[in-house]
């Protein structure tokens, strides 16, 4: 799950590294209370989860005269269609030089991955392409408690040591806070020391529970009711509802629907082992959205029952179309059950999906 | 055969469990049936003196290791367990490691994949359904039923994609020498590139289905660093950006990892890539008859 830039900051205060002073305010009115504390010159940042929110116009400048009136026109503004309901005052910093630091989970070799760039304040991606050269990467053994200061060394080249703690700070937080992105950009050099002047951070969803966060942002309400039956769900935007076990199975099923000229609605992964009464809240989670007209089931497994299944499909009672593509344990009595109730049966996931296809486009 | 064969012991880990003890009854079913010795030993700390399916049952790893000689371990512990049980089983020298468990955090599963290799074990998983070489051994929960014995080895990062590949390939007559789901999270132990090296030394296999998904790009490293004939199939060309697609691996990050930059860098490798998994098959038979 994705933090807002004051929870992140948060995280980073907490691991010792210097943020800028900042307040965080449900209303422009807030902001008076808090002006003495700042600096002459004030940022007000938009708390929204987008990327490039300053080129959005979710970042603006205000001295403490015209403060409020700022804050006031920021928090009308939607921000890439999101609405701003707070909003970080910060101090402005004065800039030296400006940093790029990020780690993330490295899957070729398994391992954390540190980043770190003399060109801050722009993207990584552009960077990479206009000055390959100003990136520096290391990968960390997670054994290790810390980065090893010959690697920092490596990381920093010219860059001032007095950046290397940051390095190791944002590592131990990395670490401890079980994330899967943890970026600053830019880390900024000051005649006071080294900030973070912005920050991103991603906690694994799998360790939301041990970090305390008990509800997942990043999901809609639809994905959290699924989460809770314990279904993998996205949203997709066409009209045609998808339920397979398995994310492959799944995935390559709404990849088939391409192929066959049609457009998901939804994907829902059930999982292994399903029994009745799950796969009716699949099936009425998946009918659930309006827009959806057909939906196709494609189950296949050694653990899954398929008469378990087509008892789920018939007792779910939704107005849909259903077509399905049963394989596995007890298939000769799923099938028998599904077909006397006037269910269409079909043999492989290509005729399903081609059937569904067709369906939705009439 | 590649990770073990019949004469290969099998340790269960979280053996008295709902899954550990559904799926020791299923491995051991296949293990008579092909004439194999199947799982010999279960591991439940505090259940030591127990059986399973009358395979009896220890406290530690260590003990179940001096009463039996085991060549593989297969964990079904639940996530906040799973990376110690890695750990357990990789201190006690176990050379293979079947990871089934889903939802383990990534910072656990780099530390146990970072110890497992520094004691010289592999890790197959986590979030897999493990490994079957027909007519020799199982090693996790896929349906035996499908599989039949040949000369193609496959390797996959999702369960029940696998099956249905697995059961085109036997339907249309070619058959597998071992089947490996190397699991659907980002960090996994065992990945394209050490199965293919394995699948290379492997005398009986001959051509290899490799297939992938969204996220990362470890297909390709893969398909780059062997020399053997293969057949790709990618799943998730719809997914849209920044979704994750039911597995936690599965998600198109930065603009990276996305189906079709996949398929196009595999067909740059002269990798023959599916658009569907049932033309799998008849990809298969063109790598044999160009071979």
């Amino acid at each position: 799950m994705k933090l807002l830039e004051h929870e992140a900051k948060k995280v980073l205060k907490e691991a010792g590294i210097a943020i800028p002073a900042g307040f965080l305010i449900n209303v422009p009115e807030e902001l008076p209370a808090h002006l003495p504390a700042l600096s002459d010159r004030i940022m007000l940042k938009a708390q929204v989860d987008v990327g490039g929110r300053g080129k959005a116009g979710g970042i603006l400048m205000a001295d403490p005269a015209t403060a409020v009136a700022t804050a006031r026109e920021l928090f009308s503004r939607k921000i890439k269609g999101l609405p701003v309901r707070q909003v970080l005052a910060e101090e402005h910093l004065i800039i030296r030089h400006e940093y790029y630091l990020s780690i993330t989970v490295d899957r070729s070799s398994r391992q954390p991955l540190v980043l770190f760039a003399d060109a801050g304040g722009v993207d990584i991606e552009t960077t990479a392409r206009e000055h390959p050269e100003a990136i520096r990467k290391d990968v960390v053994n997670p054994l290790l408690r810390d980065i090893p200061p010959f690697m920092l060394r490596d990381l920093l080249g010219t860059a001032p040591k007095e950046i290397g703690p940051a390095i190791n700070r944002l590592y131990h937080a990395f670490c401890d806070r079980d994330a899967i992105l943890a970026e600053i950009n830019p880390l900024v050099t000051t005649p006071q020391g080294v900030y973070a002047a912005d920050a991103k951070f991603i906690v694994d969803d799998n360790a939301l529970g041990r970090q305390g966060i008990t509800v997942n942002r990043d999901l809609s309400e639809r994905e959290r009711e699924a989460e809770k039956h314990g279904f993998s769900y996205v949203e997709l935007g066409g009209n045609i509802g998808v339920i397979g076990n398995g994310a492959g199975l799944t995935m390559a099923t709404l990849d088939l629907i391409e192929f066959y000229g049609g457009r998901a609605a939804n994907f829902l992964d059930v999982g292994g082992g399903a029994e009745s009464e799950r796969v009716m809240y699949a099936v009425r989670l998946v009918a659930g959205v309006p827009s959806v007209k057909v939906i196709v089931v494609n189950l296949l497994g050694g653990i899954t029952k398929c008469d378990e299944v087509a008892k789920g499909i018939i007792s779910a009672g939704i107005s849909q179309k259903v077509i399905v593509r049963l394989a596995g344990t007890n298939e000769a009595e799923g099938r028998l059950l599904l077909v006397e109730k006037g269910y269409e049966m079909l043999d492989t996931m290509d005729l399903v999906v081609k059937k569904a296809v067709e369906v939705a486009a009439s | 055969m590649i990770y073990g064969d019949k004469k290969t012991g099998v340790l269960v880990q979280g053996a008295t469990g709902k899954q550990g003890e559904f799926h020791i009854g299923l491995m051991n079913a296949y293990a008579r049936q092909v004439g194999g010795r199947g799982v010999v030993a279960g591991v439940t700390p505090g259940k030591g003196g127990q059986q399973v399916h009358g395979i009896p049952v220890y406290n530690t790893v260590k003990e179940a290791m001096r009463e039996h000689d085991t060549g593989a371990a297969v964990i079904f512990v639940p996530a906040g367990a799973a990376a110690d049980s890695i750990m357990e089983e990789a201190n006690a020298g176990i050379p293979t490691i079947v990871c089934i468990t889903e939802h383990i955090p990534v910072h656990d599963t780099m530390k146990a994949v970072a110890y497992a290799r520094a004691q010289g074990s592999s890790v197959i998983g986590p979030n897999c359904p493990g490994l079957l070489s027909p007519g020799e051994v199982k090693m996790g929960i896929m349906p035996a039923q499908l599989f039949s014995s040949g000369s193609v080895g496959v390797i996959s990062r999702s369960g029940t994609l696998t099956y249905e590949v697995v059961d085109e390939l036997t339907r249309a007559g070619i058959g597998q020498s071992t089947v490996v789901g190397i699991g659907g999270d980002p960090v996994i132990g065992q990945t394209f590139v050490d199965v293919l090296e394995r699948f290379r030394r492997d005398p009986q296999t001959k051509a290899v289905v490799l297939i992938g998904e969204v996220g990362g790009n470890l297909e390709e490293e893969g398909a780059q660093a062997t020399d053997l004939p293969i057949v790709a199939y990618i799943a998730g060309k719809s997914a849209p950006p920044d979704k994750r697609m039911g597995h936690a691996g599965a998600i198109v990050e930065g603009g990276e990892g996305d189906a079709r930059s996949k398929i196009a860098r595999l067909r740059k490798l002269d990798v023959p890539v599916a658009s569907r998994p049932s033309e799998i098959p008849e990809m298969v038979r063109g790598l044999f008859r160009s071979c």
